[in-house]
């Protein structure tokens, strides 16, 4: 076990934080989404840039700066009937070193309605020396309903040469549709990550990671376009015949969002959320 | 290592010599999944010049094997090994579920339905259409198999159809591809040995350049294999 210093861990913090948003968002008719329900809890809150629109434009917060060892922080978000959410945060997530044993929780889950639309666009979540999280996202989706899920992951910040020689990292993402599984990943990883990424088995060097799951009865037409704007080191495809699936590897943190970019302005028929930008 | 004491269904008892060759036939390249015809990704891996040395392939496998489809295979067969007959099902979903693309969904499932007819024909098993590591954990539990041994087997086995599918694309000797195989034997014994205890909430993978390979095996022009 490593013994972490404390005065030399970058922790903003000491204490637990706790941060909770739920949202629900419900269809206005020909007016598009509204927000029906927000309850937000200790450190998460929540803007909405944009009331127009087809689609209600949601912004997290995190004011705790971060999430380090003990934390606990949860998304719940509702789409019902016909409406459409798309959901981003306001900055990277960066993921501190913890202290003693105990992971950082974050358990976000949606449900998404028939006719409804899911939109799940954080900004990457970044990794730190020491990092301990513990993450799960569960999406359940009725029949006809759509999703887009993206999660960017970053392994220490390429640019100023760090590496993680010391993480931990649990992630699991799981799409139900009507309760049956449609879609399950789950990445562990521990110890000596930047060695295990540099495997080319495993990352092949690279120091950032995306997964992208794209839900929708267009998802087969949507999956020629989304190859031609793929570098080599990326892949996708068609899990189901309405389930598009993408992995892309990159050096760093920037070339992810450069190679992302036009993949979420494809996807999203040109909506990102307008913090998704170089 | 031939006679060894298990505890894999509750109960003291030792691996009989019947019971290894049951398993070296049930995952014989002979027995008709036709498993020579999958690389995993592996192919594109190769074609991509990211695998182009013996050192390289072992790498690899080694990866796969500790950290990515491998190991989530022996997963799922210890699940399914000890799982109740209704929750098979579930176990099976997930697997679909956890495929990273639709040539190792292709994979698991059609060798998965071979292995499942097979069985049915010539031991009597009945067994519903399974992906691969779920009908090799039911069949293995219903056959009275040794969890682990069959785990240790199944892993040395996909190795070793990997390394026949890295011979026939590069310059890996027949000593070569032994030698790797040897070279594994730790390993197919270590993850063995970890998922023992697994549940579905162990099912993780983070072979990501794996996955992208098995990806961009479907855009492939030239193509040995099928995936």
């Amino acid at each position: 076990m490593v013994v972490h210093d404390i005065s030399l861990t970058p922790s903003p913090k000491m204490q637990r934080a706790v941060g909770k948003l739920a949202l629900r968002v419900a269809s206005d008719g020909r007016y598009g989404a509204r927000l029906a329900d927000l309850r937000e809890q200790g450190s998460f809150r929540s803007i909405f840039p944009r009331p127009s629109g087809n689609s209600l434009d949601a912004v997290l917060l995190n004011t705790a700066g971060g999430v380090t060892g003990g934390d606990q922080f949860s998304i719940h978000a509702d789409v019902e009937a016909g409406a459409s959410l798309s959901l981003t945060t306001q900055a990277a997530e960066r993921i501190y070193a913890a202290i003693g044993e105990e992971a950082g929780l974050v358990r976000n889950r949606a449900t998404v309605a028939p006719e409804a639309c899911l939109h799940w666009l954080p900004q990457e979540t970044i990794l730190f020396e020491g990092c301990n999280l513990d993450r799960r996202l569960d999406v359940d989706l009725a029949e006809g309903a759509g999703a887009l899920i993206l999660e960017p992951l970053v392994f220490g910040r390429g640019a100023s040469g760090e590496s993680i020689r010391n993480g931990a990292l649990r992630d699991r993402v799981q799409i139900t549709r009507v309760g049956s599984p449609i879609y399950l990943d789950g990445i562990q990883m521990s110890g000596d990550l930047t060695e295990q990424l540099d495997r080319s088995v495993i990352g092949g060097g690279a120091r950032a990671m995306a997964s992208l799951i794209y839900v929708g009865t267009d998802a087969e037409a949507r999956l020629d376009p989304l190859r031609g704007l793929l570098p080599d080191t990326g892949g996708a495809s068609m899990t189901r015949s309405d389930v598009l699936v993408m992995r892309l590897l990159a050096i760093d943190s920037y070339a992810l969002r450069q190679t992302l970019l036009p993949i979420l302005k494809l996807l999203t028929d040109d909506s990102i959320p307008k913090n998704w930008r170089l | 290592m031939v006679a060894r004491t298990a505890m894999n269904t509750g109960t003291r008892r030792m691996t009989t010599t019947i019971e290894v060759l049951t398993l070296a036939q049930l995952l014989s390249p002979s027995f008709p999944v036709g498993a020579f015809a999958y690389s995993n990704g592996l192919e594109a891996a190769i074609a991509e010049g990211r695998v182009t040395t013996a050192e390289q392939v072992q790498d690899w496998l080694e990866g796969i094997l500790m950290h990515g489809s491998g190991k989530a295979d022996a997963v799922l067969l210890n699940v399914a090994y000890r799982a109740q007959v209704v929750e098979v099902s579930e176990i099976d979903a997930s697997a679909r579920a956890f495929a990273a693309s639709k040539e190792r969904l292709l994979e698991t499932d059609l060798q998965g339905a071979a292995f499942c007819e097979t069985v049915a024909q010539v031991w009597g098993l009945s067994i519903e259409r399974l992906t691969y590591p779920v009908a090799l954990g039911r069949a293995a539990r219903l056959l009275g198999l040794d969890a682990e041994l069959t785990t240790a087997m199944y892993l040395q086995a996909f190795a070793g159809n990997l390394c026949a599918a890295a011979m026939r694309l590069v310059p890996l000797g027949q000593v070569d591809g032994q030698e790797v195989q040897l070279a594994l034997k730790p390993i197919c014994l270590e993850v063995a040995e970890q998922v023992k205890t697994a549940e579905l909430d162990d099912l993780f993978s983070c072979a990501f350049a794996s996955d992208i390979s098995a990806m961009r095996h479907e855009t492939q022009y030239s193509r040995v294999f099928r995936t």
